[in-house]
């Protein structure tokens, strides 16, 4: 095994063993190292040279990029997970035929749908989700995810809530939790439009609050037009299209002007 | 298109062959002259007709008949000629080869025309994918794309694009067009570079289908945006841009475009690619199921479309019913169909719909109806089916889908009174619109019109015509001004 090779790969060891004791900052300064070293392999994407440890070489760099995204998950960090996610993406598709496949596969694909359909980008999950054979799409990571769009867009929003119990790995509940949030604005721009008022206490279950001074806090914040009298929130109606009482004269004249100036150039 | 129905094998009548044959190389033979007068007067129109007139002869080409024909026009031993004849049949070559001798001393041709020498590549290939050697039309096509590189002639351009298409396709039929989506990519290059704008529309084509032909949706996209566009030169590469684009719209679930593209791709087809219409028809309706739509009954009884379109018919049904169980029935029972159409995941995007539609109908025929009663009708099949109405019903009224209100407490929602739509201006926004689209589609058609120029005007001068374009000019000014004044 080459002299380059062993170093990344005992670098890679330490950086697994922070990772174990939770000690983030470390994590990521070796992070940054090791992404700086996988540039020297000439057998990684782009160039995918046929060098004699190229298995070698590629298995490391998705483990470590596989790693590097569970990291930008633990920290937070939606950025870095979506940059990961690019760099680990082309070993899953086009390394795919050379390397045995991950375990990890499709635990991290299903995280990066979830993270689209938290940042609200729909039109990508799709794109990704067309990516998938018939046979991923069975697999529960993805299933989880398809099943969440679904019920998001058909507005049951408490399964979407109740799916967080049944999240196959524990790296989901960071993106659950986030989920959860913008359920909670959906919920709460919906009841606007479809309810003339609502209990206080109601309110509060709907919108998923403990306490009623929170749903209080929320509304400050959030909005500020609800009013809330007689121990009901109400909801400021928008005003109805009113019935047309004069006619708009102006424009009438102009539009038939145009229509007679259009008929004599076809006549 | 109109290519992939032609490819249909006719069983070629063996007796007629002797006398076919010298027909069919006198065609070829005078195809030959046309191109080089074409390329001599670099009048690209008469090379189209080349090309259009080598379609009609396409079943009838023989080896042969080929490679009296390769003698003919391209000169024996030389390079070209020797690589092209290697790809034809050896049994049927070797008959030739004796009495061709003779032939090509009557017409010695030196130096063949770039053009010409495509053309042979391009006649060659076609014969090897109707004979299905996908093998060796994969060598022809690739060797005659390499050759393609180093000729930069405008007359060749049309040849080309052809010859691109089969290269593809000669790819595509064996299965790995991954392969050849470097080498397009470098021939886009350099047709953008030269100007060549068939070749640039055929290849972006060519380009768009190999991603997709992969589900590469987001490569597609952002070559496509990126790609110069311009006016379209070639029908039939136009219909197949807008249905590409179409297909990368409905994925990103930009309905109301891809419907548009859709439909005018189908529209625009020809009327014997009837292969690529019931694509263009399967993608469309269920675009307009997404965005709520109903397609009329017609839709599905397009001649020679009835069977294709069954699975799609009893699918918008469901829909138009809002029955979830028959929506499930219907896509479990044509499921083989729909995911080898790649649909499959748009049906599952459906569902949503079937819902809605559901929902109006309940929300149209009751004024008022508890939500349990809703659960119940739209079958929702969950652990808590009430709440799970409430927010359904919440969300759809929020999206305008029904104009209703929901009462918490007693758990029931309300239908609003539909108000008198003739009260308002809405009539006659839409009756403006319409108008519009009308007057707008006529001025488009008078543009449209074109003449060949110099038809009825041969001795006209080209100080004369300058002189009448500048009064033309003027005359429209002129035009402009008073309509401007009218305001």
């Amino acid at each position: 095994m080459d002299h380059k090779l062993t170093e990344v790969s005992q670098l890679f060891e330490r950086f697994k063993a922070a990772g174990m004791r939770e000690d983030v900052d470390t994590c990521s300064d070796l992070l940054s190292k090791l992404k700086v070293m996988l540039t020297g392999f000439r057998s990684l994407p782009p160039l995918f040279e046929d060098t004699p440890n190229a298995v070698h070489e590629l298995t490391l760099a998705r483990d470590i990029y596989e790693h590097a995204v569970l990291l930008s998950v633990k920290i937070g960090d939606q950025d870095a997970f979506e940059r990961d996610f690019f760099q680990l993406k082309p070993y899953y598709t086009d390394a795919s035929s050379r390397l045995p496949p991950s375990s990890q596969e499709y635990m991290i694909l299903g995280l990066n749908l979830l993270r689209l359909l938290v940042q609200n980008r729909i039109a990508e999950f799709h794109t990704e989700l067309e990516l998938l054979s018939p046979a991923a799409l069975e697999n529960p990571c993805i299933k989880h995810a398809v099943e969440l769009e679904q019920s998001f867009m058909e507005g049951a929003y408490n399964r979407v809530l109740s799916a967080k119990q049944t999240v196959p790995y524990k790296t989901y509940d960071y993106f659950m939790d986030l989920l959860a949030k913008t359920v909670r604005d959906e919920i709460a721009g919906c009841s606007e439009k479809a309810y003339d008022y609502l209990s206080i206490s109601d309110a509060s279950r709907m919108l998923l609050f403990s306490s009623d001074d929170e749903l209080f806090q929320y509304i400050k914040e959030e909005h500020p037009e609800w009013e809330i009298k007689n121990g009901l929130v109400i909801f400021q109606k928008a005003k109805e299209s009113a019935p047309c009482k004069e006619i708009p004269s102006l424009q009438l004249i102009n539009q038939t002007l145009s229509y007679a100036r259009e008929l004599e150039r076809i006549v | 298109m109109t290519e992939d129905v032609e490819m249909k094998e006719l069983p070629a009548p063996s007796n007629s062959t002797t006398t076919t044959s010298p027909s069919t190389l006198n065609h070829l033979k005078e195809i030959a002259s046309l191109i080089e007068t074409g390329a001599y007067a670099r009048e690209v129109r008469r090379i189209v007709r080349a090309v259009r007139l080598t379609m009609a002869l396409r079943r009838k080409l023989k080896a042969q008949v080929l490679s009296a024909f390769l003698n003919f026009a391209l000169t024996p031993g030389s390079e070209p000629h020797n690589r092209l004849v290697s790809y034809l049949p050896k049994e049927d070559v070797h008959e030739m080869e004796c009495d061709t001798a003779s032939s090509v001393s009557q017409t010695p041709m030196k130096h063949p025309l770039p053009e010409l020498e495509i053309y042979c590549y391009l006649l060659v290939l076609i014969y090897l994918i109707d004979q299905k050697k996908y093998n060796e039309a994969k060598a022809c096509s690739s060797a005659s794309v390499a050759r393609l590189k180093n000729v930069n002639r405008r007359t060749v351009d049309v040849l080309a694009s052809r010859l691109y298409f089969y290269y593809s396709l000669s790819y595509e039929l064996t299965g790995d067009l991954a392969e050849i989506r470097g080498n397009l990519l470098a021939l886009h290059r350099i047709a953008t570079l030269r100007h060549d704008e068939l070749g640039q529309e055929t290849l972006l084509n060519l380009l768009l289908r190999n991603y997709l032909h992969y589900n590469l949706y987001d490569q597609a996209e952002k070559l496509r945006s990126k790609a110069p566009r311009f006016e379209a030169h070639s029908n039939q590469q136009f219909c197949r841009y807008l249905f590409y684009l179409g297909k990368i719209r409905t994925i990103q679930l930009e309905y109301t475009d891809a419907k548009e593209s859709l439909l005018q791709a189908a529209r625009k087809a020809p009327v014997a690619a009837l292969g690529f219409r019931v694509q263009c028809n399967k993608w469309a309706i269920i675009v307009r199921l997404l965005l709520g739509e109903i397609p009329e009954r017609t839709v599905f009884m397009q001649k020679g479309m009835e069977n294709a379109l069954k699975p799609y018919f009893e699918l918008t049904n469901a829909v138009r019913i809002g029955d979830l169980e028959l929506f499930k029935s219907v896509a479990e029972k044509f499921s083989t169909i729909f995911s080898s159409d790649r649909t499959h995941n748009l049906i599952v995007r459906l569902r949503h719909n079937v819902i809605r539609t559901g929902l109006r109908n309940i929300s149209i025929s009751y004024s008022r109806i508890s939500l349990a009663d809703v659960a119940k009708k739209l079958r929702l099949d969950s652990a808590n089916p009430v709440a799970d109405a409430e927010s359904i019903v919440a969300k759809a009224i929020r999206d305008g889908a029904i104009d209703a209100t929901l009462d918490h407490a007693n758990g029931w929602m309300v239908s609003k009174e539909t108000g008198d739509i003739y009260s308002t201006n809405e009539p006659q926004i839409a009756f403006n619109s319409r108008i519009a689209f009308c007057l707008n589609m006529h001025n488009e058609a008078v543009r449209a019109l074109r003449f060949p120029p110099n038809s009825h005007k041969e001795k006209e001068s080209a100080e004369k015509r300058r002189e009448r374009q500048q009064q033309e000019q003027e005359l429209a000014k002129h035009i402009a001004e008073e309509d401007d004044d009218e305001f």
